[in-house]
C-alpha cells in the first residue's frame, strides 16, 4: 500500500502546478464498508485511480476537467462535479442492474443493453458460487437454451453442449472460442481460471464466427489482471467425497434363484440342482456395492494478480485429482494448469499481451457406458450367487456366463488404461492504436497437445484350475499385450482486426470491425503394439519388452490437416442509445469444402429498440426496456476434413494365373463429391429484455427458429452411378424454442437474497432427407440385436421405435383372440399391438414409442447472504424426456434382472405388466418396445453451499483481505421416476445417441469443504 | 498511413497464398487423389474392374444363368419350392413384376463394371508406363465395358449410355437408344481387340486375363445380334485362323476344374474355391456360389435351382441315339452325385426332380474351411468356348450365302464328340445349327438370349407365357425408374 502511495505521491510531485489534487474515501450503500479496489476516474481523461483496502482514492484533475466517475462492480456509477473542491467522499448505491454488463461478443464487446442478438452470460463469480470439476458445468441450467448432460459420471468425461437443441444429424457440438483461440474440447481448462462465459445462441451473434456458428458459439475469457491493482494473492482449496447417490434394485440370490428354475421349467428342461432350495441361497453378492466405493476429490489453487498504470496481470497455477466412484483410482482424472495473463503498454501507441495456459493431465480410463462389458453393465447383470472372491482371495468367476458378463471387480483390477497429455494453449498480441478510435490488433495463437496413450492387458486366469483354465473366455487372457498411441494437434491461428470507434456527440455510437484469420489445424497419430510380454506388470508395458520375435509388434501412423481463411466485417451503431442496429458478414474459405465451394459467406442483420431510453417512457416500475430481433445464417463445417474426396478401396480382387492368385484390385466404391460443403442453418430470434424495479426483477425471453439444409447424408443415389452414395448437403431440420429467465434481486437489506429461473423449451426435427433417404437408425440395443432410435422426417431426432405392448397374455384364448405372434408364444407372454390390424405382428407394427429429446429444461437458483454468511442453492432438471432402459443382456438367460422382474406373470391373473420368465424367449419379449422407455424427467439439487466470509476486521490483523470458508454438496437430491443409476444421459457416441442407458456411470453425490483466501 | 499500407500488404500476402493454402489433400491413406499414379494401380484398378464380372449376388442374385437358363425352355427355376425366389417364377413364367431386386442387382452390377472401366479409361492414360501393357490395360477396360453393356442391351435393350465417370449432377441420365449402346460396344471391342494380347503372349501369372480372342469373339456376338452377318464371318474366321483355340477333345473334360482355361477356352470368369462367402454384396468374394445353387438339395446340401425340363433332355435323343454330351450336362436318377451319394428322390431331399444340371457341379465347393455356412464354389463361367465361335462361325457363314463353310463349322463341333455330320442346307441347315447351339452350350446361358436373337422366342416360348414385342426385354427395375424421379422409361408392355 505504501508503494501505491509512494508512486502517487511521486506522479503528484510531477504534476504541473495547473494541476490539482483531489482526494477522499468511496463508501458503500447501505452498510458503509469501505469500496475497495473501486475506481475513480476524471471524465473525458484516461487519469484514474483505485481506492485502498479502507477505500481511499487519491489523483489529480488535469485543467479543464471537473467531473469524477467512480464505479465498483455491482453498485450503481457516480458522476459528480467536483466543484473545486480537494476531497470527495461518494457513497455508492447498490444496484441489480445488469444493463452496463460488458459482454463479449465475436472480436469485441458491448455492453448488455446495447445488444441485440441473444446472447448468454456467466460470470466468475456466478462460478464460484459452485466449485465445478469442469468447464462445461458451468452452463448447466444457468443459461436458457443451452442443454447441458454428463457423458459420463467418470471422472474427466467430457459433457454433451447443445445449444438450442440438435441442429444436425451430425457433429452438433458448439464451438468453443477460449481467448479467441478455437479449442476442441475443454478438458485442459481450469474452472478458476475462467472470468466470464459467453454463449452466442442466435445466428446474428454466431455468424462472424460463419462456417463454425451453427450449433451456437461458447466464448470463454480467462482472467486478467486489471491495470492500478493492487497485488493479490489467493488460494483457493477444496476437498470432497464422492460417493454412489443409488443403487439400481436388483434380485437377491434367493430371488436369482427362484426366478432361474422358472425359466428352466418354462423352457422344459430341469432346473440347476444347486438352485433346489433358493431359501438358503440369502441376499447373494451385491455387485453395485462391489464397484461402487467413497472416491476423494480435491482441487488446490494460486492465483497472484496485480496491475500497474501501465501492465496487468495474472499467474494462476492449480492442481486437480478426482478419483471415480467406480474403480476409485483406476478412473483417478488429474490435472496441473499454469495460466499466465498479461498487457503491457508499452507505447502510447502500442499494446502487447499474452494469454499461455499450460495443462499436464492424465485420465485413468475405464470402459463406460458400453452394454457389453463395462463394469456398470457387468454389475448389473452379474447373478448374486457367485462371489467376488474365492476362499482363498482371487477373483471368482461365474459359472452361468460365458462372454461379456464377467467379474466386474476383476475386470477393474485388469484394466490399465492411461491417457496422458501435454497441452500449450496461448496467444500473443500486439494491439496498435492507429489514430482516435482506431486500433489494430494481431494475434497469434497455438494450440498444442502432445498426448499419450498406454493401454496394457495383463494376462490373468480366473480359473479354479490353472491348468485346465476352465473359466469363460471374458475372464481369462492367457497372452498380455500393450498398445501405445501418441497425438498430436498442432494448430494454429493468425488473426488481424481493425476497430474504429466513434461517437458522435450522444446521439451516434458506431463501432465497425474488419479482420482476417488463418486457421490452420493438423493432427498426427503413430503408435504400435505388441503381445507376450515376459513380465505382467504394468509398469514394465513397453512394446519393446517382448519375448516374441519382433514380428508380433504392429504399427500405425496418420496424419490429417485443414486450414481455414476468412474475412470478416462486423457494424454497430447506436442512434441516441435508444435504436441499435448491427450487421455482420464473413467470407471462409475452408480446405474441408469440396473445390466447387471452397468458399461459403454468412451474413446476419439485427436490431434492438430500448424503450424505455424514449423521452415519452413514463412506467416507473420498468427502469428498462428492450425488444431485439435478428437474423442470420452460420454453418457447421465439422464434416470430415477430406469428405469431398473418395478414399481408394483395396480387395476388390481377382483370381489370376493357374494357381489361382487372388490379386488386388483397387477403386473409390464411394464417388466424390467436389460439391461438398458446409451446413447451413438459418435463424431469426425474436427477444425482450426488461427490468424492473430498478434493476432488482430482470427478465429476459428469446423465441426463435432455426433452419438448418444442407445437412450432410448419404442420402441414395441411381444405381448408373456404379458407386455408393457420396455425402451430399441434402438433409434439413428445424429447432424452434423459447426461452426464459427472470431474476430477482433484493440487495438493500441485511439479507440479501436472490431468486433466479430459467426455462427453455425447444423442438427439433428432421424435415428432410433427400429424395429416397431413408431413415436414419441408431441406438443399437445388443439385448434385442435392433436399433431403438429413428430419426426421419417429421420426427424428433433419434425418436425411440418399436412394438407397443398390450399387457400379458393371461391364457390361451387371449392368445388365440389376438393377432399372431409366434407359433410358440404362450400364456405369460407380451401381447403387442397390431397397429396396422392385419393380424400378424410384424415390422409393420412398430412405431414412435419415445422421444430422448426434453420438452423442456429448466434451472432454479436461490442465493441468501447474510453478514457473511452464504447459502446457495441451484436446482436443475428436464422434462418430457425419455430414457430407452438398455441395462438387463435379455439376451442372456442367466443375467441378474430388476426387483420389478418378482412381479412377473406366473399364472392367469399373476401380472399384466412384468411377463413370464423363460431360458429363451420365442415371443421376443425382448424386442425393442415401449416396455423399456422410462420417463426421464428429472429434478436436481444439483448444488448446495454453505459459506461464511469472515469479518473483514477479525481478517486486517493477520494481513488477509478476504476468507471464505464453505461446504458444498453436489448432486444432493435427484427427483425422478427413472428406476436406472442416473436420469442424466448425454449423447454418448454420436449426435443420435440419446437417452440410451447402456449402463451409465453414474454422477456422485459429492460433499466437498473448502476455503477460499485472498491476501 | 505506413501501418495501413502494412496492413493492406499483409492482406494481399493472405489473398496471395490462399489457393495453396486452402487446397489440403489427404496426407496419409489412398485416396483418388493420390492414386493412378504407377503402373502398379493401374493394374489393380482394371483387377477392380474385372472383379465385377463376378458379382453374381450384389445383394441379390442375377446369376448369368438365371437369364440364360431358366427364362428358356432348357431348365425351370427350381429350389425348395415356389416361394424359393419367387420372383424368378414370375419371371419365367413371363408374369414379370417389374420390381424386383434381381433385376435390380443386375442393373446396378453391370453399372458398378461400367463405373470401373470408366475410372480405368480416364485415369490410366495419365499415367506413365510401358505402351504396351498401358494399351492392354485400356482394351481390358474396354473389354469389360463392353461386356457390361452388352448384358444390359440384350436385357434391357436401350439404357444410360454412361461411357464415363457420372458426376451427381448426371445420375439421371435418360435411355440411350438400344442402337447407341450397340455402337459404343462395337466401338470398345474392335478398338480393344486391337489393343489386347493374344492369348499366347500372356505370361502364365496372367492366365484369365482378357485376351484378344475374347474381344472378337464379343464382337462376333454382337454383329450377330445386329445381323452383322459379314462383319461376323470376318471376325469369327479370324479367330479360328489366329490358332489360339481349338476343340478339348473329350467334350466332359471341358467342365472340370482341369478344364477350366483350356485350349477351348475364349472367354471364362474366373472363380476359385476361396471361403468368406457371405450373401450380401459379393465384391470381394473370389468364388462363385453358382456350385452350390445348382446342386441337389438334401444330402447334397445345395439349394437345386435351374432344373433341366424335359423337353431339354429330349433334344439329345431327337437324332435316333442318345447324344453323347447329355452325360456332361445333366444328371439322371441313379448317377452318382461326387462323392456325397447316388441321386434318388430321397437323397435330394424328396424334390420331385429327376434331372439336375452337371456342368457347374463341383465337390471342390466342400473344401471350405469347416464352419463356413456359405461354402464358394470354385468353378469358372465359360462364357465364350471356342465351340460357340465356330457354331457363330456357322451361322454368320449360313447366313452370308457359303454354307460349306458353315457345314465344315459345325461338323467340326460335332465330330468332337463323335457324331454324324451333317449334309442339309437351306433352313434344315440352319436349325442344324440352332439346335446344335442348344445341345452344345446347355446350361451354360445361351439359350434365352439365341431364341431372341434368332427371332424364335414367341414361338418356343409362347407356351409359357412369352409374349412377343415384350418379353424379349426385361423390365427396367422400377426402383431405378423412381431413383431418377422417372428420367428412366418403362420398357413396353410393363
Amino acid at each position: 500500500m505504501r508503494l501505491l502511495f509512494t508512486f502517487l505521491f511521486l506522479k503528484i510531485a510531477l504534476a504541473t502546478a495547473a494541476q490539482t489534487r483531489i482526494s477522499g474515501r468511496i463508501t458503500l450503500d447501505p452498510t458503509g464498508e469501505a469500496a475497495i479496489g473501486a475506481t475513480v476516474a476524471v471524465k473525458g481523461t484516461t487519469v484514474g485511480a483505485t481506492t485502498d483496502l479502507d477505500g481511499y482514492y487519491s489523483l489529480e484533475m488535469p485543467p479543464g476537467y471537473t467531473v469524477l466517475v467512480a464505479s465498483y462492480t455491482g453498485f450503481l456509477t457516480q458522476e459528480i462535479e467536483v466543484g473545486g473542491r480537494s476531497t470527495l467522499d461518494i457513497r455508492l448505491a447498490e444496484s441489480a442492474t445488469q444493463i452496463n454488463e460488458v459482454v463479449v461478443t465475436g472480436y469485441g464487446s458491448q455492453k448488455r443493453s446495447s445488444i441485440s442478438g441473444a446472447v448468454s452470460s456467466i460470470s466468475a463469480a456466478e462460478i464460484a458460487e459452485r466449485p465445478i470439476l469442469r468447464v462445461e458445468q458451468a452452463l448447466q441450467g444457468r443459461t436458457a437454451g443451452v442443454q447441458v448432460a454428463q457423458n459420463s459420471g467418470s471422472p474427466g468425461s467430457p459433457l454433451t453442449v447443445r445449444v438450442r437443441g440438435v441442429g444436425t444429424i451430425n457433429n452438433a457440438d458448439p464451438l468453443y472460442i477460449v481467448d479467441g483461440i478455437p479449442v476442441d474440447g475443454l478438458d485442459f481448462l481450469n474452472p478458476n481460471d475462467i472470468e466470464t462465459i459467453n454463449v452466442l445462441k442466435d445466428a446474428a451473434s454466431a455468424a462472424i464466427y460463419g462456417s463454425r456458428g451453427a450449433n451456437g458459439v461458447v466464448l470463454i475469457t480467462t482472467k486478467g489482471g486489471r491495470r492500478n491493482q493492487d497485488g493479490k494473492i489467493s488460494y483457493e482449496a477444496y476437498y470432497g467425497i464422492q460417493r454412489a447417490a443409488r443403487f439400481v434394485e436388483l434380485l437377491n440370490a434367493r430371488e436369482y434363484a427362484t426366478l432361474q428354475n422358472e425359466a428352466y421349467i418354462a423352457a422344459g428342461r430341469t432346473p440347476l440342482p444347486e438352485f433346489a432350495h433358493p431359501e438358503f441361497l440369502g441376499e447373494g453378492t451385491d455387485w453395485q456395492e462391489a464397484i461402487f466405493q467413497n472416491a476423494p476429490i480435491a482441487s488446490h489453487q494460486i492465483t497472484f494478480s496485480g496491475g500497474g498504470e501501465r501492465s496487468a496481470y495474472t499467474i494462476s497455477g492449480n492442481y486437480f485429482s478426482q478419483d471415480g466412484i467406480v474403480g476409485g483410482p483406476k478412473a483417478n482424472f488429474q490435472r496441473a494448469t499454469v495460466r499466465f495473463n498479461g498487457t503491457h503498454d508499452l507505447k502510447k501507441w502500442l499494446t502487447i499481451g499474452n494469454n499461455l495456459g499450460f495443462t499436464w493431465l492424465e485420465r485413468n480410463g475405464l470402459i463406460e457406458n458400453s452394454q457389453f462389458n463395462s463394469p456398470v453393465i457387468r454389475a448389473l447383470n452379474m447373478d448374486p450367487i457367485t462371489p467376488v472372491r474365492k476362499a482363498d482371495g482371487t477373483f471368482a468367476y461365474s459359472n452361468y456366463t460365458s462372454t461379456d458378463i464377467a467379474n466386474p471387480v476383476n475386470a477393474i483390477e485388469q484394466t490399465h488404461n492411461t491417457w496422458r497429455s501435454n497441452r500449450f494453449v496461448g496467444s500473443v498480441f500486439g494491439e496498435l492504436k492507429l489514430a482516435k478510435g482506431l486500433t489494430f490488433r494481431s494475434t497469434f495463437s497455438l494450440d498444442a497437445t502432445f498426448a499419450l496413450q498406454r493401454i496394457f492387458f495383463p494376462k490373468f486366469d480366473l480359473s479354479n484350475v490353472p491348468s485346465l483354465s476352465e473359466a469363460p473366455v471374458a475372464e481369462k487372457s492367457l497372452v498380455n499385450s500393450v498398445n501405445i498411441g501418441n497425438n498430436n494437434w498442432r494448430n494454429w491461428q493468425a488473426e488481424n482486426v481493425l476497430t474504429y470507434q466513434k461517437n458522435i456527440g450522444d446521439k451516434h455510437d458506431l463501432t465497425l470491425i474488419a479482420g482476417t484469420t488463418a486457421l490452420h489445424n493438423r493432427y498426427d497419430a503413430n503408435g504400435g503394439a505388441n503381445t507376450n510380454l515376459p513380465s505382467n506388470d504394468p509398469k514394465d508395458a513397453y512394446i519393446s519388452n517382448t519375448i516374441d520375435p519382433i514380428t508380433s509388434q504392429s504399427a500405425y501412423q496418420w496424419a490429417t490437416e485443414s486450414s481455414l481463411l476468412s474475412w470478416f466485417a462486423k457494424a454497430n451503431y447506436e442512434l441516441n442509445k435508444t435504436y441499435l442496429f448491427s450487421a455482420t458478414f464473413r467470407a471462409d474459405g475452408s480446405s474441408r469444402f469440396g473445390r466447387n465451394n471452397r468458399f461459403g459467406y454468412f451474413p446476419s442483420f439485427s436490431a434492438g429498440w430500448i424503450a424505455s431510453h424514449e423521452d415519452f417512457w413514463n412506467i416507473g416500475l420498468v427502469n428498462f426496456f428492450k425488444v431485439r430481433a435478428s437474423w442470420g445464417q452460420n454453418g457447421n463445417d465439422r464434416i470430415g476434413d477430406y469428405s469431398f474426396t473418395t478414399v481408394i478401396n483395396n480387395g476388390q480382387n481377382y483370381t489370376f494365373g493357374p494357381n489361382e492368385i487372388i490379386t488386388n484390385g483397387a477403386v473409390a466404391l464411394t464417388s466424390a463429391n467436389p460439391d461438398l460443403k458446409w451446413e447451413t442453418s438459418t435463424q431469426t430470434n425474436i427477444g425482450l429484455d426488461a427490468e424492473l424495479l430498478d434493476g432488482r426483477v430482470q427478465f429476459t425471453t428469446d423465441v426463435y427458429v432455426k433452419k438448418t439444409s444442407d445437412m450432410l447424408y448419404a442420402a441414395p443415389i441411381p444405381l448408373v452411378a456404379g458407386t455408393a452414395p457420396p455425402i451430399q448437403n441434402v438433409a434439413t431440420a428445424e429447432n424452434r424454442g423459447l426461452e426464459m429467465s427472470l431474476n430477482y434481486r433484493n440487495f438493500d437489506r441485511p439479507l440479501k437474497y436472490s431468486f433466479g429461473g430459467n426455462i427453455a423449451f425447444v423442438q427439433s426435427e428432421v424435415t428432410g432427407l433427400g429424395r429416397g433417404g431413408e431413415p436414419v437408425l441408431s441406438g443399437y440395443v445388443q439385448f434385442a440385436n435392433a436399433n431403438a432410435s429413428k430419426t426421419d422426417v417429421g420426427h424428433p431426432l433419434a425418436s425411440f421405435f418399436g412394438y407397443v405392448t398390450d399387457g400379458i397374455f393371461q391364457n390361451q384364448q387371449e392368445i388365440e383372440a389376438a393377432a399372431f405372434q409366434s407359433n410358440e408364444t404362450v400364456p405369460g407372454d407380451i401381447r403387442f399391438k397390431d397397429l396396422d390390424g392385419n393380424g400378424v405382428i410384424d415390422e409393420n407394427d412398430r412405431t414412435y414409442i419415445g422421444n430422448p429429446t426434453p420438452r423442456f429444461a429448466y434451472g432454479l437458483t436461490a442465493d441468501f447472504e447474510w453478514r457473511g454468511f452464504e447459502v446457495n442453492l441451484f436446482f436443475q432438471g428436464t422434462q418430457g424426456n425419455d430414457i430407452f432402459v438398455n441395462t438387463t443382456r435379455f439376451d442372456f438367460s442367466y443375467v441378474n434382472r430388476p426387483a420389478s422382474a418378482l412381479n412377473r406373470w406366473t399364472g392367469e391373473g399373476t401380472s399384466n405388466t412384468e411377463p413370464r420368465v423363460s431360458l429363451n424367449d420365442p415371443n421376443q419379449n425382448a424386442r425393442v418396445s415401449d416396455r423399456f422407455v422410462e420417463d426421464g424427467s428429472y429434478l436436481r439439487l444439483k448444488t448446495l453451499q454453505i459459506g461464511y466470509n469472515l469479518p473483514r476486521n477479525w481478517l486486517k490483523k493477520v494481513r488477509l483481505e478476504k476468507m471464505k470458508i464453505y461446504f458444498t454438496g453436489q448432486n444432493l437430491l435427484t427427483f425422478t421416476k427413472y428406476s436406472g443409476l442416473d436420469p442424466e444421459i448425454g449423447a454418448v457416441g454420436g449426435s443420435l445417441e440419446l437417452g440410451i442407458d447402456r449402463g451409465f456411470y453414474p454422477q456422485a453425490r459429492t460433499v466437498l469443504g473448502g476455503v477460499s483466501l485472498t491476501f | 498511413m505506413k501501418k495501413i499500407a502494412t496492413l493492406l500488404l499483409l492482406a494481399l500476402a493472405f489473398t496471395a497464398c490462399q489457393k495453396e493454402f486452402l487446397e489440403k489433400k489427404p496426407i496419409v491413406g489412398v485416396t483418388e487423389e493420390n492414386f493412378y499414379r504407377t503402373e502398379a494401380d493401374a493394374i489393380a484398378a482394371v483387377n477392380a474392374a474385372y472383379a465385377t464380372m463376378q458379382f453374381e449376388l450384389s445383394p441379390a442374385g442375377h446369376f448369368r444363368w438365371f437369364w440364360g437358363d431358366i427364362m428358356s425352355d432348357d431348365a425351370i427355376k427350381g429350389g425348395s419350392g415356389d416361394n424359393d425366389v419367387n420372383a424368378l417364377l414370375q419371371l419365367e413364367t413371363f408374369k414379370g413384376p417389374t420390381n424386383t431386386d434381381l433385376l435390380e442387382s443386375e442393373w446396378g452390377a453391370n453399372f458398378e463394371g461400367i463405373y470401373r472401366a470408366n475410372v480405368v479409361l480416364e485415369k490410366v492414360p495419365a499415367i506413365e508406363m510401358d505402351r504396351k501393357l498401358k494399351a492392354r490395360i485400356l482394351g481390358e477396360a474396354k473389354f469389360i465395358r463392353a461386356w457390361n453393356f452388352y448384358n444390359l442391351v440384350v436385357m434391357f435393350g436401350g439404357v444410360p449410355l454412361v461411357d464415363h465417370v457420372l458426376a451427381p449432377s448426371e445420375y439421371n441420365m435418360p435411355r440411350a437408344s438400344a442402337d447407341d449402346i450397340w455402337n459404343l460396344i462395337e466401338k470398345d471391342l474392335t478398338e480393344a481387340s486391337a489393343d489386347l494380347w493374344r492369348r499366347s503372349e500372356y505370361p502364365a501369372a496372367d492366365l484369365g486375363r482378357i485376351t484378344k480372342g475374347a474381344a472378337q469373339a464379343l464382337l462376333a456376338k454382337t454383329y450377330l445380334w445386329r445381323k452383322k452377318w459379314a462383319e461376323a464371318k470376318t471376325i469369327t474366321a479370324e479367330i479360328i485362323a489366329s490358332n489360339e483355340y481349338q476343340l478339348t477333345q473329350n467334350y466332359a473334360d471341358i467342365f472340370t476344374l482341369d478344364g477350366e482355361n483350356n485350349v477351348e477356352s475364349v472367354f471364362e470368369i474366373q472363380y476359385m474355391n476361396a471361403s468368406g462367402g457371405n450373401w450380401g454384396k459379393n465384391n470381394a468374394n473370389e468364388g462363385t456360389f453358382t456350385n452350390v445353387f445348382q446342386r441337389a438339395r438334401g444330402q447334397f446340401a445345395g439349394f437345386g435351382f435351374n432344373i433341366p425340363t424335359q423337353d431339354f433332355v429330349d433334344e439329345f435323343f431327337k437324332e435316333g441315339f442318345e447324344d453323347p454330351r447329355l452325360k456332361s450336362t445333366v444328371f439322371r436318377v441313379g448317377e452318382p452325385m461326387g462323392d456325397r451319394g447316388i441321386f434318388t428322390l430321397a437323397a435330394t431331399g424328396d424334390m420331385p426332380h429327376i434331372y439336375y444340371p452337371k456342368k457347374y457341379f463341383s465337390n471342390k465347393s466342400e473344401d471350405a474351411p469347416f464352419g463356413d455356412p456359405n461354402p464358394n464354389g470354385g468353378s469358372n463361367d465359360r462364357v465364350i468356348r471356342y465351340a460357340d465361335v465356330l457354331l457363330m462361325h456357322a451361322e454368320a457363314a449360313f447366313q452370308t450365302g457359303d454354307e460349306p463353310a458353315a457345314r465344315a463349322s459345325l461338323n467340326q463341333v460335332r465330330a468332337r464328340v463323335g457324331i454324324p455330320s451333317i449334309g442339309a442346307s437351306g433352313a434344315d441347315l440352319l436349325n442344324a445349327i440352332y439346335r446344335e447351339r442348344r445341345i452344345e452350350l446347355g446350361l451354360e446361358a445361351h439359350r434365352f438370349f439365341d431364341l431372341v436373337r434368332t427371332g424364335r422366342a414367341a414361338q418356343v416360348l409362347g407356351g409359357l407365357g412369352f409374349r412377343a414385342g415384350t418379353h424379349e426385354l426385361f423390365p427396367i427395375p422400377q426402383s431405378q425408374i423412381l431413383a431418377t424421379g422417372g428420367a428412366l422409361t418403362q420398357n413396353p408392355g410393363y
